[in-house]
């Protein structure tokens, strides 16, 4: 299976990378996306920063360049929507991508993919769709936890999901850590996604959107909320 | 585990309505004392009669209407304007309205996009004469579509200081409004908290149409004493 990593930086996508690429059968590819279309000095500096930020900044650069050596890091300088982007795309051959980039995708850059490009969103699905999931899941008192599904042009509408985890968030007391656990364990759940591609007779769990909302970014107001609530929870645990 | 602490842990394992509650409850009074930073002294006194109205609700203990019972109705039909039907709304007032089994055709949400800002205003002023039907099932896609809009790119031109039209955004606001009021739906109370949210530049715009905004913190203000969300 031919995977492709569609990071907004060489250094997320390497991180990615580095969790999948000893699963067997994967060939694994990172597509460093422009996103925001900085200049080449900005993007530049902001990668050399990414990686000199990195406690393993010598690992990281060294497998850089080997992914760069085996035509296995893929550098785009225009729109991942743009034609030539997606020619691009297309000439990987690539049966799955992974979402690690902050774009949206549109439908010619999504079926560039046998299979369709993967996201590790961090809700429940199809319940919580859109912005602040874990956050308003925290303020209903729902479940909370990330869904790898295939992504449509839609808001996390995609109708085929391939696994969902349930994480909790009752050892945290602020929900900012806990998202970012939550988005953490994209490489950890994309390998298991992965796994379970690979597995003969693969069935998908459905999507259906209509027992779920779509959800929007949070006031600040609930946001102390929720955070207090996890509080609470923590102090009671 | 003792008697006491066997029977106390569930109860205590999940304040999170507790806490939610006095959280509306502190913001609320805190709307008490700042809400004449979102009305002029001049925009107020433009409001001629409502004026006093809305000052005694806003600062006030305020009261609130419980209008579930609206969303038990296919369609509401009302003889009062829709100016004079959300004032009582937002005032916790009464409104004579009469059921009816049949609403009116389904609009789309495309094709209320399809529409000018104008054409947009008179099309949710004349479909929601009683503002109370934005709370009906039938509505649902109507009110996802104003709540989408508010929290995308209004929010976006607000938050940019961009243009933006001032009348079709506070209409939209009163709209969601009821609608969290009725269907008790947490995204719709918090688009409001949002926008009040917003800094004061953002939102200086919005002071040149003061009967909307009376309206929309009143119903606000209603919404924020809503025990039982």
């Amino acid at each position: 299976m031919r995977v492709a990593v569609l990071a907004g930086s060489i250094k997320g996508g390497m991180r990615i990378a580095k969790e999948i690429e000893n699963l067997p059968g994967i060939d694994v590819f990172v597509v460093a996306c422009n996103v925001g279309m900085r200049s080449p000095l900005l993007r530049w500096s902001r990668e050399l920063l990414l990686a000199l930020k990195s406690f393993n900044w010598w690992t990281l650069t060294t497998k850089g360049c080997r992914y760069a050596q085996q035509g296995r890091l893929i550098i785009l300088h225009r729109p991942l929507d743009d034609p030539a982007s997606i020619e691009r795309l297309r000439s990987l051959q690539c049966d799955v991508g992974l979402h690690a980039a902050n774009v949206i995708y549109r439908d010619p850059t999504i079926s560039a993919f046998r299979f369709g490009i993967l996201n590790a969103h961090i809700g429940i699905l199809p319940k919580y769709r859109g912005r602040c999931v874990a956050e308003w899941s925290v303020l209903q008192g729902d479940p909370t936890g990330v869904t790898v599904f295939f992504i449509d042009s839609g808001i996390d509408t995609g109708a085929r999901t391939v696994l969902r985890e349930f994480i909790p968030s009752n050892q945290w007391n602020r929900v900012r850590p806990f998202k970012n656990m939550l988005f953490g364990c994209d490489a950890r759940l994309y390998r298991k996604a992965l796994e379970a591609l690979m597995q003969p007779g693969v069935r998908f769990e459905g999507n259906d959107i209509l027992k779920g909302k779509r959800y929007y970014v949070m006031s600040k107001m609930f946001i102390h909320t929720v955070n207090k609530i996890l509080r609470d929870r923590a102090n009671l645990g | 585990m003792d008697l006491e602490t066997a029977l106390s842990r569930p109860v205590q394992l999940d304040r999170r309505k507790e806490i939610l509650r006095g959280a509306l409850l502190r913001k609320r009074a805190e709307l008490r004392k700042s809400w004449k930073h979102f009305i002029s002294t001049e925009g107020l006194e433009s409001l001629g009669s409502l004026a006093p109205e809305v000052e005694s609700f806003l600062s006030g203990q305020g009261s609130i209407h419980d209008w579930r019972l609206a969303a038990t109705f296919t369609w509401i039909n009302c003889d009062a304007s829709f100016s004079d039907c959300l004032r009582s709304i937002a005032l916790a007032g009464k409104i004579e309205y009469r059921p009816s089994d049949t609403n009116p055709a389904r609009l789309s949400p495309l094709d209320l996009n399809k529409l000018s800002s104008d054409e947009r205003l008179k099309t949710l002023c004349a479909r929601y004469r009683c503002p109370l039907n934005i709370g009906a099932a039938s509505e649902s896609d109507v009110a996802e579509e104003l709540l989408r809009q508010l929290m995308v790119p209004d929010r976006a031109k607000l938050e940019a200081g961009e243009e933006f039209d001032v009348d079709i955004v506070l209409l939209k606001l009163n709209l969601v409004g009821i609608r969290a009021m009725i269907t008790r739906d947490l995204r719709f109370l918090d688009a409001l908290n949002y926008f009040y949210e917003l800094p004061h530049r953002s939102l200086a715009r919005m002071r040149a149409s003061p009967r909307y905004v009376a309206l929309w913190l009143c119903i606000y203000a209603q919404l924020l004493s809503v025990p039982d969300w």
